[in-house]
């Protein structure tokens, strides 16, 4: 069975692109627009990682990432910040939410599945 | 913040910060009430015009490269699904061909399976040829012998004739002697009786014998003839079927390499295909920097709306103290709602950084 993965980010060509990436390499991909779509989506399912963005409406990424650390389903998935955003303190924010790993857009197909197989 | 654009909102634009807004001291060189009026009616309609002006343009950028990311997409996806259905088929090929010329599993090529086939009935005939060889030689045997036969038949006949002449003689000889020789000539009659029937036995068997060689020569005609085509076929459809398995071989050789170039070229594609993956995010980088660039817009419409303001309380008669202390304030609270960074830093589409924590 393929492992599934949760993509969130409110630009659907980022979306389009890391599913892309990621069913090329026959993963299972579920979408969320943003933090709240992506409670909605990972209540009860089982999730092998999530991909999440930063700067989204109704509610961020690092507000997603806290939100589902407190969640004991997703106290231990992998959880990856892909984003525009590179500055020092914004990576110290996801750290201290419980991100895994800091990705700053835009991401190649091939380091992402590197970062993807590391993590996962 | 007024709500005057349509687009997809995005969490905390990013602005850089800008120059100080131009805000005209409230000094004496405001030498009165109505210069001070048309100064902020000419201010805010030129911010108003400005904003105008650009906002109908950056949401024009943002609809082009949406509509480019969008169409760009689907080319990609046609162009995945292509380059995957090649290298299906160039799979397909190299696993049809190596099925049916190397053989599956045994490791014995189909070339060779064609020869060994063919060896073995080449052999097959070769010892129905060696065979037919040996009756071919036992019939030249037979021949001879039957030949040797006829001719002692041959001498048997002569001999058959003497004893005929001879009994002549005898009976000849006993006509001389009379009643003496009457015994004698019964027997003289019934050797050349003897002698009559040998010889018609003889020339029935001789009929019979050369019957059977003539038969026997025919038979071994055939039988050469036939060992002669045998092995004329076999040879033959041996060079024809080396003929084919190397035509065999070579075409599989050329498949392969073909395969194989296509294998290549599938390889390069997918590694443009990865180029065009990060490309296509400019998309999410331009539509956050133009968002910002609306939110800036916005604050530009907001100052706009500040003068606006004052040219009105000026025009009503207002006193011009508590106008530009109000106007003031305004513009300080509308400088404190700016956001004071960029989200979208990278100047290029290089690949970002990763940071495992």
């Amino acid at each position: 069975m393929a492992r599934c993965i949760l993509t969130v980010d409110d630009s659907s060509t980022m979306r389009q692109m890391i599913t892309f990436t990621l069913k090329g390499a026959n993963f299972d991909v579920v979408e969320a627009e943003d933090g709240v779509h992506a409670l909605e989506v990972a209540k009860g399912r089982k999730l092998d990682l999530i991909i999440t963005d930063v700067n989204m409406p109704r509610m961020d990424g690092l507000t997603l990432v806290a939100r589902l650390r407190a969640l004991p389903e997703f106290k231990f998935t992998p959880i990856l910040v892909l984003t525009t955003e590179s500055d020092q303190s914004m990576k110290m924010r996801g750290k201290e939410a419980g991100a895994t790993g800091w990705i700053v857009k835009p991401f190649s197909p091939e380091k992402l599945m590197d970062v993807v197989n590391k993590v996962i | 913040m007024t709500s005057w654009f349509q687009s997809t909102p995005k969490a905390e634009p990013v602005i850089e910060p800008g120059p100080s807004l131009p805000l005209p001291p409230p000094t004496a060189a405001v030498e009165s009430n109505d210069v001070l009026q048309r100064l902020a009616a000419r201010e805010a309609s030129m911010l108003e015009a400005q904003v105008n002006f650009l906002t109908p343009e950056l949401l024009q950028v943002d609809s082009l490269v949406r509509e480019a990311a969008g169409t760009l997409e689907d080319a990609l996806k046609t162009l995945n699904k292509g380059v995957n259905q090649q290298h299906l088929l160039a799979v397909e090929i190299q696993a049809a061909m190596h099925g049916s010329l190397q053989g599956e599993g045994g490791g014995e090529s189909m070339g060779g399976t064609i020869m060994g086939t063919l060896d073995g009935f080449v052999s097959h005939i070769a010892e129905i040829s060696q065979s037919t060889g040996l009756l071919v030689e036992q019939v030249d045997e037979i021949r001879e012998r039957s030949e040797r036969m006829e001719e002692m038949l041959g001498e048997l006949t002569e001999i058959a004739g003497r004893t005929h002449l001879l009994s002549l003689n005898a009976s000849i000889e006993a006509a001389h002697a009379r009643q003496f020789g009457a015994g004698f000539a019964v027997v003289a009659g019934e050797v050349s009786k003897l002698a009559d029937r040998s010889t018609a036995l003889s020339s029935t068997i001789q009929e019979q014998i050369r019957g059977t060689r003539q038969a026997l020569e025919r038979t071994d005609a055939h039988m050469q003839s036939i060992a002669s085509k045998d092995m004329d076929v076999a040879m033959r459809s041996k060079e024809q079927a080396q003929e084919l398995v190397q035509s065999l071989q070579i075409t599989n050789f050329i498949v392969r390499d073909l395969v194989g170039q296509l294998e290549e070229n599938a390889g390069k594609v997918a590694q443009q295909v990865g180029h065009v993956v990060r490309s296509l995010q400019f998309e999410d980088l331009v539509h956050q920097t133009l968002v910002a660039c609306l939110k800036e817009l916005g604050n530009l419409l907001d100052q706009s709306q500040a003068w606006k303001a004052l040219e009105g309380r000026l025009a009503a008669g207002e006193p011009q103290g508590p106008a530009l202390a109000d106007l003031e304030a305004k513009l300080v609270e509308i400088e404190g709602a700016r956001v004071q960074f960029r989200a979208v830093k990278s100047g290029s589409l290089a690949a970002g950084e990763v940071d495992l924590f």
